[in-house]
């Protein structure tokens, strides 16, 4: 399923992240990075397992860890519902 | 903008900065800016006196509570002598008093913009709640403490942590009765009764700076503090784009029936995400300039609607625009203390003075 934004939120090539509802700024890692592009994308989260595995060369399992880890985040912080 | 000449009150920067400063600021940075900028100074020391290429001219004036007729007078002399087209009062305190002279100004040519006194009245801190409330506003829990003898009912009703604001300025966050008692009095002794007693709200707090006319939003800068000073005045913030500021204050103005320039104070709590409105000053706030990079000049608008021009709502304000405040000193030329303290009045380098 595809992640839902909250709020309107950009994210620069830098990785800085603006929030414009809340005025939040954050800083995202290169994996963060990649993953918040696909998520953006509309890509759906387990279609963006695979593709952390294949960018990052890391195992099924370290590459879930984050994902989940960076979903649970996002969520928190309002910035998905 | 051809040669219009504006005189602004609320010249002083300190910790606590008058809205003047950003206020000229913002109209100087309007790209057909070719006017004339008039200080109306309270005190020779009023720090904007001293900012370089600030003021064109500036008039030392009498407090508002030396009475209207003497700064009516004083008013009538700096026309005389420096011609003022509009004027923008820029501090709660004299709000009432301009109210009051806005029509003998106006046969004088002097226009200004500024809320009405039945607006003044319904947005006043003792009175928003029951405005809130016939207006389906959401604001935190409200008592009015009229007399003493009702605060432990006041208490009961707004349950800790609370706040006791002053009906004008200050406010204290309380977690005891015995907190409440020495807030309430230092309150009573500054400013007299009543007081309000206030739920605290856990959350985060906006601020949105409008100007609307007959009710109607012509522009909002909604912005989030990122740095404040221990009285909660904001040193650094950032515009936002949020939809949810922007239907609270249309809603909030088109209520009142707003006509002028104003501040929101409005809370979100973190439990909820709920919005609550929490003050409305009647005036620009001191981080004003903001609006200037944000694509929000409202004072730049203000004078349109203060001479009676026809302005079309301004597209949103730019978000994701900061600013930071930056202290730093002046050097005070001592003929500028001479000729404020001896004649009251300054003329800056390139003051275009009244042909007679």
């Amino acid at each position: 399923m595809a992640v839902k934004f909250t709020n309107d939120v950009t994210l620069s090539k830098s990785g800085f992240l603006f929030d414009h509802a809340s005025g939040q700024t954050y800083t995202l890692n290169p994996t963060g990075q990649f993953i918040f592009r696909l998520l953006e994308q509309g890509e759906e989260s387990e279609r963006v397992l695979p593709q952390i595995v294949a960018e990052f060369n890391v195992s099924e399992s370290t590459a879930r860890k984050d994902l989940d880890d960076f979903l649970r985040q996002l969520h928190e912080l309002g910035i998905t519902e | 903008m051809n040669d219009l000449h504006v005189a602004v009150t609320g010249l002083h920067a300190a910790d606590n900065p008058a809205p003047g400063i950003g206020v000229i600021r913002s109209l100087k940075a309007a790209g057909d800016w070719n006017g004339t900028i008039i200080g109306l100074a309270y005190d020779v020391y009023d720090t904007g006196i001293y900012d370089p290429d600030l003021l064109d001219a500036t008039y030392l004036v009498p407090y508002p509570n030396q009475g209207m007729d003497e700064v009516f007078a004083r008013l009538m002399y700096v026309h005389e002598q420096a011609r003022i087209d509009v004027l923008i009062p820029t501090l709660d305190s004299e709000l009432g008093l301009y109210r009051k002279l806005a029509s003998r100004l106006r046969e004088a040519g002097i226009r200004m913009f500024i809320p009405d006194d039945e607006m003044m009245r319904a947005r006043a801190k003792s009175n928003l709640v029951q405005f809130c409330e016939e207006n389906g506003i959401p604001t935190p829990d409200t008592f009015v403490l009229r007399e003493l003898g009702s605060l432990d009912d006041a208490i009961e009703k707004i349950g800790y942590p609370l706040w006791v604001k002053g009906v004008f300025y200050d406010a204290y966050l309380c977690r005891t009765r015995d907190d409440v008692l020495r807030s309430v009095e230092k309150l009573r002794v500054t400013w007299g009764l009543p007081v309000l007693l206030q739920r605290s709200i856990s959350g985060e707090e906006f601020d949105v700076c409008a100007l609307a006319k007959r009710g109607e939003l012509v522009g909002a800068l909604p912005i989030r503090k990122t740095r404040v000073t221990e009285k909660g005045k904001a040193w650094a913030a950032v515009s936002l784009r949020n939809p949810e500021l922007a239907e609270l204050s249309a809603k909030t103005l088109s209520a009142l029936g707003w006509s002028g320039p104003c501040e929101l104070e409005i809370m979100q709590e973190a439990r909820t995400k709920k919005l609550y409105l929490l003050e409305i000053n009647p005036r620009f706030p001191a981080w004003i300039y903001l609006g200037a990079g944000a694509e929000q000049n409202l004072p730049r608008v203000l004078l349109e609607l203060a001479l009676g021009n026809e302005v079309e709502p301004l597209p949103p304000a730019k978000s994701g625009v900061g600013f930071v405040r930056h202290a730093t000193d002046l050097i005070c030329p001592l003929a500028y203390l001479e000729a404020l303290t001896v004649g009251g009045e300054l003329h800056h380098p390139g003051t275009h003075r009244r042909q007679s």
